[in-house]
C-alpha cells in the first residue's frame, strides 16, 4: 500500500515537471493566442 | 471596488523617476513585460488618502515624445491610445531640480496632449547647495499644472503629491504650445480634414513611427495621406518645434527660477577630474572591478558553505524519518538537492547586483562609457556597449536589451552578437564549484588564487567579447550612421531604498525564472537516474553479488557496486554513454555530459545535475562539493576533476551558447533567426575545440 | 569655428546646427543656437568630448561636433 501511493507521487510529480518543461520550451498553448507584436506583423517596432 | 485612478510616471532619465515610484508603490510592484516585446514594464499600487488608490505605471526614460527607440516608443504608444487598458487619467512627470530646463520640454509635450498633468520636482534637497530657488505659484501659474517639490532622498513631499494624484480632476487640461505656430498653413489643413481631433497627437502620429493596436487603427490611418512633407522637412519643423519650445521654457524660467551662481557648490568638478582622468580614471575603473570580484568571492562563502552544509543535513533528515520508499527517496535525492543547487547561489548574485545596481545608481556608468568609448569604437563597439558587457555579468538577456540606446545598427548588432560571451551568473555556480575543486588554496599579494582566476575567467569573457566585435567589425558589411550622445548625470549616493529593490527583484527573478527549471529537471534527471530498462536495470543486486561473490566484500561495499552498477544501466547512463565519445576527448565522464546537455535549459542546472545524479544511490550525508570532488576517472584512476579537466571545462563554460532564452531574446532584438543561430554554432564550436586543446595540453 | 577646436575648459556660443547631421536627440537636450557650451573633460584623443551646454552634461563625439559651429566668447 504504502509503496503504490509513494510511486504515484514519483509519477505525478515527473508528469508535473515534464509539463512545465514542454510548456516552457517546446510548446505554449498560451503564446499563440497573446502574440500581439513581433517578427514581420509591420508593428514598427524593429 | 472603486474604480483606480491611472497613473502613468514619465520623465527623462536620470530624474530619479524610479525613486518616486518606490517611494509611491513600496513592496506593492511587479515588473513584467508589454506583451510581445521585450520591454520592461513596472507597475505597482500607490495607497491614497481616503481610501482612493492609484495604479502607477513607471514608464521607460525619454527626453521627448519624439521616440528614437523601442523603450521610447512604448511611452508615446501609450499616450496616444485612449483605448489602452493602462491609458493615464493623470501623467506624473518628474523633473530633476538642476535641470529643470531641459525636463520640462517633455513636460510641455504630454500637456499639449491635454492629459491632466502633475509636474514633480525632485532632489529638491539640492536646491540651496546649488543656489536654485523657484518662484512654485508662477511656474503653476505658467505651465498650468500642479507642482510637487519633493524629494526621494529625504523622503519629503510624497504625501504632498499623493495628496495632488487624488484631487487630479481639478488639474487644468489647456496646453502651453499651440501646437499650429510649429506651421499655419499645414496644420490649418490639417484642422479641416480632421475637426474633432487633438492636433498635436496628429502631429505625433505623423511624424512618429508607432503601432497603435487594431482598435485605433482606422482613426490613424487616414492621417497616413497627411505625410505629405520629405522626411527633412519633418525633422526640420520637429527642430523648430524643439526651438519653440524652449523659447517657452526660458521665458517661463527666466522668472520663475532664480540661480545664486556664487552660492552653488559643485563636487561634480572635482570628481570628474579625478574619475574620467587619461589615467586615473582606468586605474580606478580597472580597482574597482578587481574590487567586485574579491566581495563577491570572500564575502559570500560563508553563507554559501552553510547553505551547502544546511541542504546535505536536510536531506539526510528527510531519508531517515520519512517511511522509506520511491517518493521519499524523490524528495531527499531529486527535489532537496535540486534546491540546494539554487539556493546556494542567492548569496553572489544578490552581491553582483548589489554592485551593478550601485554602479548605475550613482551614475558612475556614465563615466566609464565616456573612457571607454574611444577603445571600444577600434572594434566595432560603441562605449555604450561597455554598460551591456558589464551587465552582461549579471544575466545576456537584460543586457541584450540595455544595447536600444546604441544609436548605430551595426555597433548595436555586434553589441547583442557578443554580450553572450561576458560571464553572466548563470556561469559563476560552474565556475565557483570547479575552481574549489582545482584551484589551489592561497594567496598571492593578499588576493587568493581562486579568486584570480575568477576574474581571469571574466577577463577571457570580455577578451573573448571584444575579440570576436573586431573581427565582425571587419566582416559585416553594413552602413550605419553612428551617432553618440551620453548624459553625465550628477553623482549621487545611492538610495538604499532603490539598490535594496533591485537586489530582491533580480535575486527573486533568479530564484523564481532559473529556479522552477532547475527543480524541474531536478525530477527529471533524478527519474531517469533512478529508473531503467531490462535486466540489467532490474536485476542489478542478483548481477552484481554473483559477480563479485569470490570477492569477500563487506556489505557497504557491495551496497555501493550495486548502486553504481544501476546507474550505469538506468536511462540516464545509457544516454550518457552514447554521447560519452564525444566529450571523452575533453577529459569528461558521461555524467558530465548528461550536465552539459541539460546545460543548454539553463546553465546553472550543471550543478544541481551533477548533484542529483551523484547522490542518487549514497546513503552518506554529503555535500555536493565533497560528492565531486570524490569521484574517479573510471579509466584513467584520479580524480575525474583535476586540473587539466576542470579547465577544459572552464573553458567550455567560458565560450558556449548554452541558454536557450538568450537565443530568443537576440531573436526578437534582430528581428531574425539568423544571428542567434550563428551565435549558437560559432560560440559552442568555439568551445569545444578551445576544451579539447586545453585539455590534450594539460593532461 | 566649430566645437571640436574648442579647449578644456574653453567657452563658446552656439550659432549654427548643421540640422542634416545632428540627431534630434541632440537639438531635444539643449544643443541649440544661442545657448552657451563648455568642454568640461576630454577623453585620449580628444574623444569623446564631455560638454556643458546650458547647464546639461552630456558626451558626444568629435565626428558629431564637427558640425556644431560656435564662438568663442572673448579672446
Amino acid at each position: 500500500m504504502n509503496t503504490i501511493i509513494q510511486n504515484i507521487l514519483v509519477f505525478s510529480a515527473l508528469g508535473l515537471a515534464l509539463l512545465f518543461l514542454v510548456r516552457k520550451y517546446i510548446w505554449s498553448p498560451k503564446k499563440k493566442s497573446t502574440k500581439a507584436c513581433g517578427g514581420d506583423d509591420g508593428c514598427g517596432c524593429h | 471596488m472603486s474604480k483606480q485612478i491611472n497613473v502613468a510616471l514619465i520623465g527623462n532619465p536620470n530624474t530619479g523617476k524610479t525613486s518616486v515610484f518606490n517611494a509611491l508603490t513600496g513592496l506593492n510592484q511587479k515588473v513584467g513585460n508589454y506583451p510581445g516585446i521585450t520591454v520592461e514594464k513596472k507597475e505597482g499600487i500607490c495607497k491614497l488618502p481616503r481610501g482612493v488608490k492609484a495604479h502607477i505605471i513607471d514608464l521607460p526614460g525619454t527626453y521627448s515624445l519624439n521616440a528614437s527607440s523601442l523603450d521610447e516608443n512604448v511611452v508615446i504608444e501609450l499616450l496616444l491610445n485612449k483605448n489602452d487598458k493602462d491609458y493615464p487619467d493623470l501623467a506624473v512627470v518628474v523633473s530633476d531640480v538642476e535641470n529643470l530646463k531641459r525636463n520640462l520640454l517633455l513636460f510641455t509635450q504630454i500637456k499639449d496632449l491635454k492629459i491632466p498633468t502633475i509636474l514633480v520636482i525632485n532632489m529638491s534637497d539640492r536646491m540651496a547647495y546649488k543656489g536654485i530657488s523657484l518662484d512654485i505659484d508662477y511656474l503653476e501659474q505658467e505651465l498650468k499644472t500642479k507642482i510637487a517639490l519633493i524629494s526621494t532622498r529625504k523622503n519629503k513631499g510624497i504625501n504632498e503629491l499623493k495628496e495632488l494624484i487624488t484631487h487630479y480632476k481639478e488639474l487644468s487640461t489647456e496646453p502651453c504650445l499651440d501646437a499650429s505656430s510649429i506651421d499655419e498653413s499645414y496644420f490649418e489643413n490639417l484642422r479641416k480634414a480632421f475637426p474633432n481631433q487633438l492636433l498635436y497627437k496628429l502631429w505625433l502620429v505623423i511624424t512618429q513611427d508607432v503601432n497603435f493596436g487594431k482598435t485605433d487603427r482606422k482613426t490613424y490611418d487616414a492621417v497616413e495621406d497627411f505625410k505629405t512633407k520629405s522626411k527633412t522637412d519633418l525633422k526640420r519643423l520637429q527642430q523648430k518645434e524643439t526651438i519653440k519650445r524652449y523659447q517657452f521654457i526660458n521665458e517661463t524660467l527666466k522668472k520663475g527660477q532664480t540661480i545664486d551662481l556664487n552660492s552653488a557648490k559643485d563636487l561634480r568638478i572635482k570628481l570628474d577630474r579625478i574619475l574620467t582622468h587619461k589615467v586615473w580614471g582606468y586605474l580606478i575603473f580597472g580597482a574597482i572591478l578587481l574590487t567586485i570580484f574579491q566581495a563577491i568571492y570572500d564575502w559570500s562563502s560563508i553563507p554559501m558553505d552553510f547553505i551547502d552544509s544546511s541542504f546535505a543535513s536536510l536531506s539526510e533528515w528527510t531519508k531517515n524519518t520519512l517511511p522509506e520508499g520511491a517518493f521519499t527517496n524523490l524528495l531527499a535525492e531529486g527535489i532537496i538537492s535540486g534546491l540546494g543547487g539554487i539556493v546556494i547561489f542567492i548569496p553572489q548574485i544578490a552581491f553582483l547586483f548589489l554592485f551593478i545596481s550601485i554602479l548605475e545608481e550613482s551614475g558612475y556608468m556614465s563615466r566609464v562609457v565616456f573612457l571607454m568609448d574611444r577603445i571600444m569604437r577600434r572594434f566595432g563597439l560603441s562605449g555604450k556597449s561597455v554598460v551591456p558587457l558589464i551587465s552582461g555579468t549579471a544575466c545576456a538577456i537584460p543586457a541584450i536589451m540595455a544595447t536600444r540606446n546604441i544609436e548605430s545598427w551595426k555597433e548595436r548588432l555586434i553589441t547583442i552578437l557578443v554580450t553572450p560571451f561576458t560571464t553572466c551568473s548563470a556561469r559563476l555556480p560552474v565556475y565557483l564549484i570547479i575552481i574549489a575543486l582545482v584551484i589551489p588554496e592561497g594567496r598571492i599579494l593578499g588576493l587568493s588564487y581562486q579568486a584570480l582566476t575568477l576574474m581571469l575567467l571574466y577577463l577571457i569573457g570580455f577578451g573573448a567579447a571584444v575579440g570576436s566585435a573586431w573581427i565582425l567589425n571587419k566582416i559585416l558589411k553594413i552602413k550605419s550612421k553612428s551617432f553618440f550622445v551620453v548624459e553625465m548625470p550628477n553623482y549621487k549616493l545611492p538610495l538604499f531604498k532603490n539598490v535594496a529593490l533591485t537586489v530582491l527583484e533580480k535575486t527573486k527573478a533568479f530564484v523564481f525564472g532559473a529556479g522552477k527549471i532547475i527543480l524541474a529537471i531536478s525530477i527529471v534527471l533524478w527519474f531517469l537516474a533512478s529508473y531503467g530498462p531490462g535486466d540489467n536495470f532490474n536485476n542489478a543486486d542478483t548481477i552484481v553479488t554473483e559477480q563479485y561473490a569470490s570477492e569477500n566484500l563487506t556489505e557497504d561495499e557491495l551496497h555501493q557496486k550495486i548502486e553504481s552498477h544501476k546507474l550505469e544501466h538506468s536511462f540516464i547512463g545509457i544516454a550518457g554513454h552514447a554521447i560519452e565519445p564525444a566529450i571523452r576527448p575533453l577529459g569528461y565522464d558521461w555524467k558530465i555530459g548528461i550536465a552539459i546537455v541539460s546545460s543548454f535549459a539553463a546553465r546553472e542546472v550543471f550543478v544541481g545535475t551533477l548533484a542529483t545524479i551523484y547522490s542518487v544511490g549514497s546513503d552518506e550525508e554529503e555535500t555536493i562539493k565533497n560528492r565531486m570532488a570524490g569521484e574517479v576517472n573510471p579509466i584513467l584512476g584520479g580524480p575525474l576533476f583535476n586540473f587539466a579537466s576542470g579547465i577544459s571545462l572552464l573553458l567550455f563554460y567560458a565560450f558556449a551558447m548554452q541558454c536557450m532564452s538568450t537565443l530568443a531574446v537576440v531573436k526578437k532584438e534582430t528581428n531574425s533567426w539568423k544571428w542567434p543561430m550563428y551565435q549558437l554554432v560559432i560560440m559552442s564550436g568555439f568551445a569545444y575545440i578551445v576544451a579539447l586543446v586545453a585539455y590534450q595540453v594539460l593532461k | 569655428m566649430t566645437l571640436a577646436e574648442l579647449k578644456r575648459g574653453q567657452q563658446g556660443i552656439i550659432t549654427d546646427v548643421s540640422s542634416v547631421h545632428i540627431p534630434l536627440k541632440l537639438l531635444e537636450m539643449g544643443c541649440l543656437p544661442g545657448n552657451l557650451v563648455e568642454l568640461v573633460q576630454v577623453a585620449p584623443f580628444a574623444d569623446p568630448m564631455y560638454l556643458n551646454i546650458n547647464g546639461t552634461h552630456l558626451a558626444i563625439r568629435k565626428e558629431t561636433a564637427i558640425h556644431i559651429i560656435i564662438e568663442t566668447a572673448h579672446e
